[in-house]
């Protein structure tokens, strides 16, 4: 698919400073054209909450770093896949970073699973609320966390686990001893209260 | 089981929709949902009604700093690769943005991993030659202060690897490199000296469909004299059961 970008226009100021300005969407354009500058301010938009993702799916420091890294490089290396009309540019990185989790946490191996997680590491690395763009998402962020904990317990767990946990339904299943009917039942059925919680969840984490 | 559950039928029409956008499917069952998809409207509206919801999740997860660190080796690969293909043309560029599914088929094809397979002993022979013919290190002067970047010699026709090491962190980022064989998974392995034996790692790894990937070395290179990548079973292995696949020495 070829990407859908409007042309940028020609004579552009190309400098970190100039480049910031710019929206996600045109600076995929200069990504496409393999620009490393747009691509670090991409980064610097992103990283945070790709990393965040990534600890949380992971629960450890360097796994996490990794999936980070592949998934910005994937992003780096793929720029023509990146379709405006499916979302906005942070839903894609995020989406390519949970890909990449869960890539992760199913090829374990059995030596893997006993590894102790970087418990604390919260605590260490805790995002700065530097700015009002980053304390209204963090704002945001509570209402997601609520309105996940507002479910029944049944319904955010099978939520959590699949999310968060990279586990598939059937595996799900197994762990909860139940059919695998009702644990699709139950992750339809949080996440359609999930939606009529929140509104429009995409207009509140964008 | 509650009233609500009990109503839903999940081999109804929609019923994958929900596992679906928590990446919950297995991989048999998304490749079959998504080819569902094109051809079932209920399913694709369901969907897309559930993942506005599963692309707000991210926002519930602690929210963390990430790690300077990870963004100068980032930045390292990524300035690199705009190097590389500066210096090799807009062909290579385009060649490396291809449409996805467009090149992978071609080169899995004609790849050798396949015939490494078939013909291990020919394959060790071809490789040794490689190795003797190809070392090559070269210094990033853009990838960041103290980043050193060493070409690998991979075996896989059009395949290629680089090593690089900042802040005492390692990754080798790999392009073309042709899919594992089914049943099979890369297994990164460290070797400390030219008659020691490769010691595993934890570092298993698939390539995207593009043929691209980059693995952090677990532990860094200190001490060490090559990353060796081998093709292993599932769960990865102990000792390697094929010739390795790709070497990079620790500059």
């Amino acid at each position: 698919m070829m990407p859908m970008f409007k042309p940028l226009r020609s004579g552009g100021d190309s400098s970190a400073a100039g480049l910031s300005v710019l929206a996600d969407e045109e600076l995929m354009q200069l990504v496409y054209r393999g620009q490393a500058a747009a691509f670090e301010v991409i980064y610097d938009r992103h990283a945070d909450a790709a990393f965040s993702l990534a600890y949380r799916m992971c629960g450890q420091r360097a796994l996490a770093e990794d999936v980070v890294q592949e998934g910005f490089l994937s992003l780096w290396r793929s720029g023509a896949r990146y379709d405006r009309g499916r979302g906005s540019v942070r839903t894609w990185v995020l989406g390519i970073v949970h890909n990449r989790a869960i890539d992760a946490l199913r090829r374990r191996t059995v030596r893997e699973r006993g590894r102790i997680s970087d418990e604390g590491i919260e605590e260490r690395l805790a995002a700065p609320e530097r700015t009002d763009v980053e304390v209204g998402r963090r704002d945001e962020a509570r209402e997601v966390r609520d309105a996940l904990e507002q479910l029944p317990d049944e319904q955010s767990r099978v939520i959590e686990l699949a999310y968060f946990g990279g586990l598939t339904h059937v595996e799900i299943a197994t762990m909860l001893d139940a059919p695998v009917g009702t644990i699709k039942g139950r992750m339809r059925l949080g996440l359609a209260k999930m939606r009529m919680t929140l509104g429009d969840p995409a207009e509140v984490v964008q | 089981m509650s009233a609500d559950e009990s109503h839903f039928d999940p081999d109804s029409c929609g019923g994958n929709a929900a596992p679906y956008v928590l990446g919950a499917l297995t991989d048999d069952e998304n490749e079959a949902f998504r080819g569902h998809l094109e051809s079932c409207s209920v399913c694709r509206e369901e969907v897309a009604a559930l993942q506005v919801v599963a692309a707000a999740l991210p926002a519930a997860a602690p929210q963390l700093s990430a790690p300077p660190q990870l963004k100068r080796r980032v930045m390292a690969s990524v300035r690199e690769d705009a190097r590389r293909r500066s210096a090799h043309g807009a062909d290579e560029l385009a060649q490396d943005r291809r449409a996805p599914g467009q090149v992978p088929a071609r080169r899995w094809r004609a790849g050798a991993l396949a015939r490494l397979q078939w013909r291990p002993n020919l394959a060790v022979a071809t490789f040794a030659a490689a190795v003797i013919a190809l070392a090559v290190v070269a210094f990033a002067s853009g990838g960041g202060a103290g980043t050193r970047v060493s070409r690998a010699t991979v075996l896989p026709r059009g395949a290629s690897a680089s090593l690089s090491v900042s802040d005492g962190h390692a990754q080798l980022n790999i392009l073309d490199m042709p899919q594992a064989a089914p049943g099979r998974v890369y297994e990164l392995w460290l070797k400390r000296s030219a008659s020691a034996q490769p010691q595993p790692t934890d570092a298993l790894f698939t390539v995207a469909r593009d043929g691209a990937a980059s693995v952090g070395v677990p532990g860094g290179v200190s001490g060490v004299s090559e990353v060796l990548v081998t093709s292993e079973p599932l769960g990865g292995s102990r000792v390697p059961t094929l010739p390795a696949l790709i070497v990079a020495r620790v500059a």
